[in-house]
C-alpha cells in the first residue's frame, strides 16, 4: 500500500495515461479472473478425466498459462512487459480464432470444449473480445511504453 | 439447469452491487461507503452461503457433482470480493469502481456453476460443460 500510495501522487493528474493505471487496471481485472477460470478448469479437467481428451485438457491448460503471463504482463509497467503482454495477447486472438474455427468446421474433432471452443461462446464470448481490447488498449499506450 | 432460494438471493446481491459500483464508477465517483458496502454485501453473502452449505450438506443433503470442485469455486467466490477490493484500493480512482463491480458479476456467474455442481446440469446446459462435472 506505501507504495501504491507514493505512485498515485502521479497518477492523480492523469489517471488514465498509464498502461497499467485508470482502465488498465479493469483490463488487468477481467485478464486475471480469466487465469483463474482457464487455471481451475484445466486443472480440474486433468485431474479428473485426463485419459478422455488429452488433446483438449493440454489445450485448456495451455490457454491458462497464456492468460496467467499476460496477466502478469499487463500488470507490469515497463517496455520489455508491454511487448510480453503484446506477444501473449496474439497467441490467445491466434488460439480463440484457430480452436474456434476448428471447433465449428469440426465438431467431431472436439468434443470437449476448452475456454476457446466456439469462439468462447461458453464464456459469453468475452475470449474473442478480450484480446482485441488488450491489443487496442496496448496499441493506445505504445509510446508511453517506448519511454 | 435447477436454481434454489439462495442463487436469486446471491443474484440479488451480486447484480445490485455491480449495478451499484457501475453507476458510481459512470458518474466519476470514486470508490465511496455505497460501493465499499455494496461489494462488503457480496462477501456476506457469499460466507452465509458457504455455512449454511456446510449445513445442509452436514445434515444430508448431498452434492450431485464433485465436492472439492464445489468449495473451490466456494472459496473463489469469498476470495474474489477481498481482491478486487484490495486491488480497487491500490489506485483510488473512478476505474476501482469498475473494477469492484467486475467482482458482483463474476460471483454470479460462479453461484450458477455452483448451482449446476449442487442439483446437476440439465440437458439445456450441458453441452456447454462436456469433461466437467455431471
Amino acid at each position: 500500500m506505501k507504495n501504491s500510495l507514493s505512485n498515485s501522487n502521479d497518477d492523480a493528474a492523469a489517471p488514465a495515461a498509464g498502461r497499467t493505471t485508470g482502465a488498465g487496471r479493469l483490463l488487468i481485472t477481467v485478464y486475471g479472473i480469466f487465469a483463474i477460470s482457464a487455471t481451475a478448469r484445466a486443472g480440474f479437467q486433468i485431474a479428473t478425466a485426463f485419459n478422455d481428451a488429452p488433446v483438449a485438457y493440454l489445450l485448456s491448460a495451455f490457454a491458462a498459462v497464456v492468460y496467467i503471463v499476460a496477466t502478469i504482463s499487463l500488470a507490469r509497467p515497463g517496455h520489455k512487459w508491454a511487448v510480453a503482454a503484446t506477444v501473449a495477447i496474439c497467441i490467445e486472438l491466434a488460439g480463440v480464432l484457430v480452436v474456434g474455427l476448428l471447433s465449428v468446421l469440426d465438431a467431431a474433432a472436439f468434443p470437449h470444449s476448452t475456454v476457446w471452443s466456439m469462439f468462447g461462446q461458453g464464456y459469453g464470448y468475452v475470449p474473442l473480445i478480450l484480446p482485441l481490447v488488450g491489443l487496442w488498449w496496448l496499441y493506445r499506450h505504445r509510446a508511453a511504453a517506448d519511454k | 439447469m435447477t436454481v434454489d432460494g439462495w442463487f436469486y438471493a446471491g443474484l440479488v446481491v451480486g447484480l445490485a452491487s455491480t449495478i451499484i459500483c457501475v453507476v458510481a464508477a459512470v458518474t466519476k465517483k470514486k470508490p465511496n461507503d455505497i460501493t465499499l458496502l455494496s461489494l462488503a454485501g457480496v462477501e456476506l453473502f457469499v460466507i452465509v452461503y458457504a455455512v449454511a452449505s456446510l449445513v445442509r450438506l452436514t445434515s444430508g443433503e448431498h452434492l450431485t457433482g464433485a465436492g472439492w470442485e464445489f468449495w473451490g469455486y466456494m472459496f473463489t467466490a469469498a476470495a474474489l470480493p477481498v481482491a478486487g477490493f484490495y486491488w480497487a484500493m491500490m489506485e483510488r480512482t473512478f476505474w476501482s469502481n469498475y473494477v469492484m463491480g467486475a467482482v458482483g458479476v463474476t460471483v454470479v456467474v460462479m453461484l450458477a456453476r455452483m448451482a449446476q455442481i449442487w442439483y446437476g446440469v440439465g440437458t439445456a446446459a450441458a453441452h456447454l460443460q462436456p469433461g466437467i462435472g455431471q
